[in-house]
């Protein structure tokens, strides 16, 4: 479980190239939670940054609340199936997923628009609150149009709250990068995957996944 | 999804076979329309008000036979669309206009896709009823994804008034529309406020412009339409919950600018004068005359919702309704009280009154820095509560101050011409070769409109030489918002998005600002620039504007 | 610019009423020709003296820069013969923002004899929207005088108007014929409530004062005539 978390945030670091890489560095927490097996005490760290900034609500993702309904985290060693999703201004390919229950997937996903792009799963509400945080983050200038703004993203908010996108059932990634997400869905729920940069997941970013 | 692509496919099978071979046949004439409680007449296209949807497909031929039955000259302009000038329906400037009885045939190809829009370019048969939309489809697949769609147009009807008397009505007393005028309550409900002292001085400051506060719309009097229906007609259009719908707004009024909103639903701007730019959630927007907006709304609950648009000047509304069944209405949200210019809008933001007079208010009140410095300087009073502090939240469109600053009725995101940015630049950026000054400037009391201080049939052809890229700087020196329109070429407005500034065909124009839009004069001709406002245009706010390639200057 | 035959056409359109709703496109509707007629006072006045009825109209027709107008006001005391009737003919245009200029003629058929001026003067609407007409008058007979005229609209609500009016007439040599001394000769002042229906149309009702000073009171002692007067007044104003 804990290794598992570690490697979405190192897949995380790496699609996001530099930006989260400055972040990691840093922030304490985060670049200890970069280096497998090292400082494992990564979630409760996150108490002096922004909770309501992480896709899963509030609570450490992957662990309890909203985020266990819709899975968990997967290990790479349990993956069964891989499936391609492209990123394009501002839809994605293909539109619909359809998983088995039980099933660990790896998601390998390309950014083949010109704008930044994020891939999240979640449920229909978990993406509306990711919406209003990720709002947020855009007027501050910690994620652009087309970038994550390493400098933004890594400043303090006045109010010695971090903000930060860092959660394992989401990835951002800038025009022509790529990344994965491995995740286990574990019973049928109403998920989707969804970007939810502002305008894009109410363009149509967005679709179902299908869990029989 | 098979069942959908099903249900695609009967809708193409079952539309017009007109609409895919890019024909259509119109017919100019007059016919009773009912939105006032009676009959009466207006200027018709087929038939109706507003006339047909014009769908066409990206890269086919556009056809249009026009067929005028009227007594009198005609003419088509569409709107937005880039086109040979000859194409471009405007009397006396494109061509001679179609005589009674004949037929005239456009032909071009459609180079474009997007929402746009056509009207009358003769006298002013548009404000009785010569408009409709035209939506021409995309090639390549389209940024966003709807399930429905669905064309709003918005536009003003005058029960009582010809065009003519309007304008006549107001040469002869300007403020002879004008039922929000400043009298005697309304004074002692300003000392109330104020006091007396200052309630005196406000009004002694007005009235040595010999202005006044109210004069937001120049006509009142409207029935406000949607989709050529009154608030109480209700124009209707259904979904399922969960549907994503298009809704292709066009304000196609004579007078009125509109904010709309529908109470419940986010709005996604996803278009912006039928050139797609990077969506904008909003829960309100304000369309001037002649824009075009697209958005995307998404309702998932099974219940109504009210469509609402209200003019600017708070002097009524259309209304519409999104319903998943024929018969449910939403609530009709209440007026919101009457809105009034303030200083800011006279071009005086700067508090100091002193020794202005209606000769100079010339300062330039919302000016963009072209890499957008003006945001920086709004901030200023936001320093020193942290570098994070959130950015104003007035549209730095308007003067400081304005009275007409747009704030979205039930809280949240009020649309700024800030937050467009092209999707895909039409044209890469470059730096204007000059900067042309267009001071929009008019004379209230006597309802002359003009651009830099001279009337249109007194004025000289802005020439532009082909393949330059110039700069327009609008300067507002007047009290009224001129949503500003260039034919058969694009307007580059500068909101600090640099590349991705967008283009539009209109711009509006608040009182006591500046604005600055790129031209790249790649179309050949002469063309129509003018304030889309009908009475302004009407009456002289107005300019030839001439492409010529540099050869035939030679050659001459 | 051919301005003069733009408005000699005009003159002829008007005279034809052949004025045509604009059917040639934007391209020159900015220049159309308007027309209106407007009786800014038709009343009836009681009080001191004989009831009189009386008039202050006036017309004008033209594109925004050239205009021909016409004035008239006048007095018929109820029952009696004409006393005052006073027409002008005017070329107007605008010389500043809220001022136009007025040169013509003037003729009036009342008081006998009647007599012809040559007219110039500056109208418009002042500083806090006051109306101002302010004319010089050069008789056949090279007698100067002039004229000042002001009026306000002061809205009590969005119909209802108290409007104050006030005109001034000063000669600068004696006319004995008209019974005109040198100076200023009288002083007007009204004040009229007005209810507006329409814009066009507002029936009034209001008072009115009229003061003959200095040599001309003299010629109306020597009529045996007041030399002031106070009157109710009740009238419409209208216009089309």
């Amino acid at each position: 479980m804990k290794i598992s978390q570690d490697f979405t945030f190192r897949t995380s670091i790496r699609s996001t190239a530099v930006a989260l890489a400055v972040l990691a560095a840093t922030t304490p927490a985060l670049a200890g939670s970069g280096q497998p097996g090292h400082g494992h005490g990564d979630m409760p760290k996150q108490g002096h940054m922004m909770e309501g900034m992480k896709m899963g609500g509030h609570g450490a993702p992957g662990h309890h609340g909203a985020m266990a309904a819709i899975g968990e985290p997967g290990k790479a060693a349990d993956v069964t199936r891989t499936i391609d999703i492209t990123m394009q201004d501002n839809f994605y390919e293909p539109e619909e997923i359809t998983v088995q229950a039980g099933e660990t997937v790896r998601f390998r996903i390309t950014n083949k628009g010109t704008l930044l792009h994020e891939f999240g799963l979640g449920t229909a509400a978990m993406h509306a609150a990711h919406q209003k945080q990720m709002m947020v983050m855009m007027e501050h200038g910690m994620i652009e149009a087309d970038r994550i703004n390493p400098e933004k993203m890594k400043m303090d908010h006045g109010d010695g709250h971090m903000m930060k996108h860092d959660d394992p059932n989401s990835i951002l990634l800038e025009p022509g990068k790529s990344g994965e997400i491995i995740w286990k869905f574990t019973k049928p729920t109403a998920l989707e995957f969804a970007c939810n940069i502002p305008g894009h997941y109410e363009s149509g970013m967005m679709g179902p996944v299908r869990i029989k | 999804m098979r069942r959908l692509i099903l249900a695609a496919l009967a809708a193409v099978l079952l539309a017009p076979a007109t609409a895919r071979a890019g024909t259509y046949d119109l017919t100019i004439g007059k016919a009773a329309i009912d939105v006032a409680g009676k009959d009466q007449t207006a200027m018709t296209i087929n038939g109706a008000v507003p006339g047909p949807v014009l769908r066409f497909k990206e890269g086919e031929d556009l056809v249009i036979n026009v067929t005028n039955t009227l007594g009198e000259d005609t003419s088509i302009h569409w709107h937005g669309l880039i086109l040979p000038y000859r194409q471009d329906g405007v009397p006396g400037i494109s061509f001679p206009g179609i005589k009674p009885g004949e037929t005239f045939t456009y032909r071009f190809p459609a180079q474009q896709a997007g929402t746009y829009w056509y009207h009358s370019h003769s006298g002013m048969q548009e404000a009785i009823g010569m408009y409709g939309a035209l939506v021409i489809e995309p090639k390549t697949r389209e940024p966003f994804r709807y399930d429905r769609e669905y064309v709003v147009v918005l536009s003003d009807w005058h029960p009582d008034d010809s065009p003519h008397e309007i304008l006549s009505n107001l040469k002869m007393s300007a403020d002879y529309y004008n039922y929000q005028q400043r009298t005697l309550s309304t004074f002692v409900d300003d000392a109330r406020k104020m006091g007396f002292g200052p309630a005196l001085a406000d009004r002694m400051a007005w009235g040595d412009m010999r202005m006044m506060p109210s004069d937001i719309a120049d006509v009142s009097g409207f029935v406000l339409l949607m989709n050529g229906k009154n608030p109480d007609q209700n124009w209707t259009g259904l979904f399922k919950p969960g549907e994503r719908i298009r809704l292709r707004f066009v304000n196609a009024a004579a007078m009125t600018f509109f904010d709309v909103r529908i109470p419940g639903l986010k709005m996604t701007v996803v278009q912006a004068d039928g050139n797609n730019v990077r969506p904008v959630p909003v829960d309100e927007f304000r369309i001037a005359v002649a824009e075009t907006y697209d958005v995307i709304v998404r309702p998932t609950e099974d219940k109504a919702y009210t469509i609402f648009a209200e003019s600017m000047a708070r002097t009524g509304h259309a209304r519409g309704t999104l319903t998943p069944e024929m018969g449910r209405t939403a609530a009709i949200p209440s007026a919101r009280p009457k809105q009034f210019l303030t200083m800011a809008d006279m071009g005086m933001a700067h508090g100091d009154m002193a020794g202005m007079d209606h000769g100079s208010m010339k300062m330039e009140g919302g000016h963009m820095m072209p890499d957008g410095s003006m945001m920086k300087g709004m901030d200023h009073s936001m320093m020193g509560h942290g570098a994070m502090a959130p950015k104003s939240k007035d549209d730095p469109f308007y003067a400081p101050g304005s009275g007409l600053m747009p704030k979205a009725a039930e809280g949240g995101k009020f649309l700024s011409y800030a937050d467009l940015k092209a999707f895909k630049p039409l044209y890469p950026d470059r730096p204007a070769a000059r900067v042309i000054e267009v001071r929009l400037t008019g004379n209230m009391e006597r309802y002359v409109w003009s651009i830099n201080d001279v009337k249109y049939s007194d004025a000289e052809p802005i020439k532009l030489k082909f393949g330059e890229r110039v700069r327009f700087k609008f300067i507002n020196e007047t009290m009224m918002t001129h949503p500003m329109h260039l034919h058969g070429m694009w307007q580059i407005l500068d909101n600090g998005s640099g590349k991705n500034n967008p283009a539009k065909h209109t711009i509006s124009i608040a009182p006591g600002t500046t604005v600055e839009a790129d031209i790249e004069a790649d179309a050949e001709g002469q063309w129509a620039f003018h304030c889309h406002l009908m009475y302004h245009m009407a009456s002289g706010m107005f300019r030839k504007v001439v492409v010529e390639r540099e050869t035939a200057e030679i050659a001459r | 610019m051919t301005h003069s035959n733009k408005i000699f056409a005009a003159a002829i359109l008007a005279a034809a009423h052949l004025l045509p709703a604009s059917e040639a496109g934007a391209a020159d509707m900015d220049d159309a020709i308007y027309w209106h007629v407007q009786a800014e006072q038709l009343e009836y006045r009681a009080g001191d003296g004989t009831d009189v009825v009386a008039w202050d109209a006036n017309a004008w027709i033209g594109n925004d820069d050239h205009r021909l107008a016409f004035k008239s006001e006048g007095e018929n005391p109820v029952g009696k013969r004409l006393e005052k009737a006073e027409l002008q003919f005017l070329y107007r245009r605008p010389v500043s923002t809220f001022f136009d200029v007025n040169a013509g003629i003037r003729h009036d058929l009342r008081p006998d004899p009647d007599r012809t001026y040559g007219v110039i003067g500056i109208q418009g609407l002042a500083k806090q929207f006051v109306e101002t007409d302010a004319n010089l008058f050069l008789s056949e007979t090279g007698d100067l005088s002039a004229r000042l005229e002001a009026e306000v609209d002061w809205r009590l609500t969005q119909r209802l108007i108290l409007q104050p009016t006030t005109e001034i007439n000063v000669a600068f040599s004696e006319d004995r014929r008209t019974h005109s001394g040198a100076g200023i000769n009288t002083i007007e002042a009204g004040l009229r409530l007005k209810y507006e229906i329409r814009r066009e149309f507002a029936p009034y009702v209001g008072l009115h004062y009229e003061r003959k000073v200095g040599a001309t009171a003299n010629f109306a002692r020597d009529d045996g005539e007041d030399t002031d007067s106070l009157r109710f007044v009740a009238g419409v104003s209208f216009w089309f």
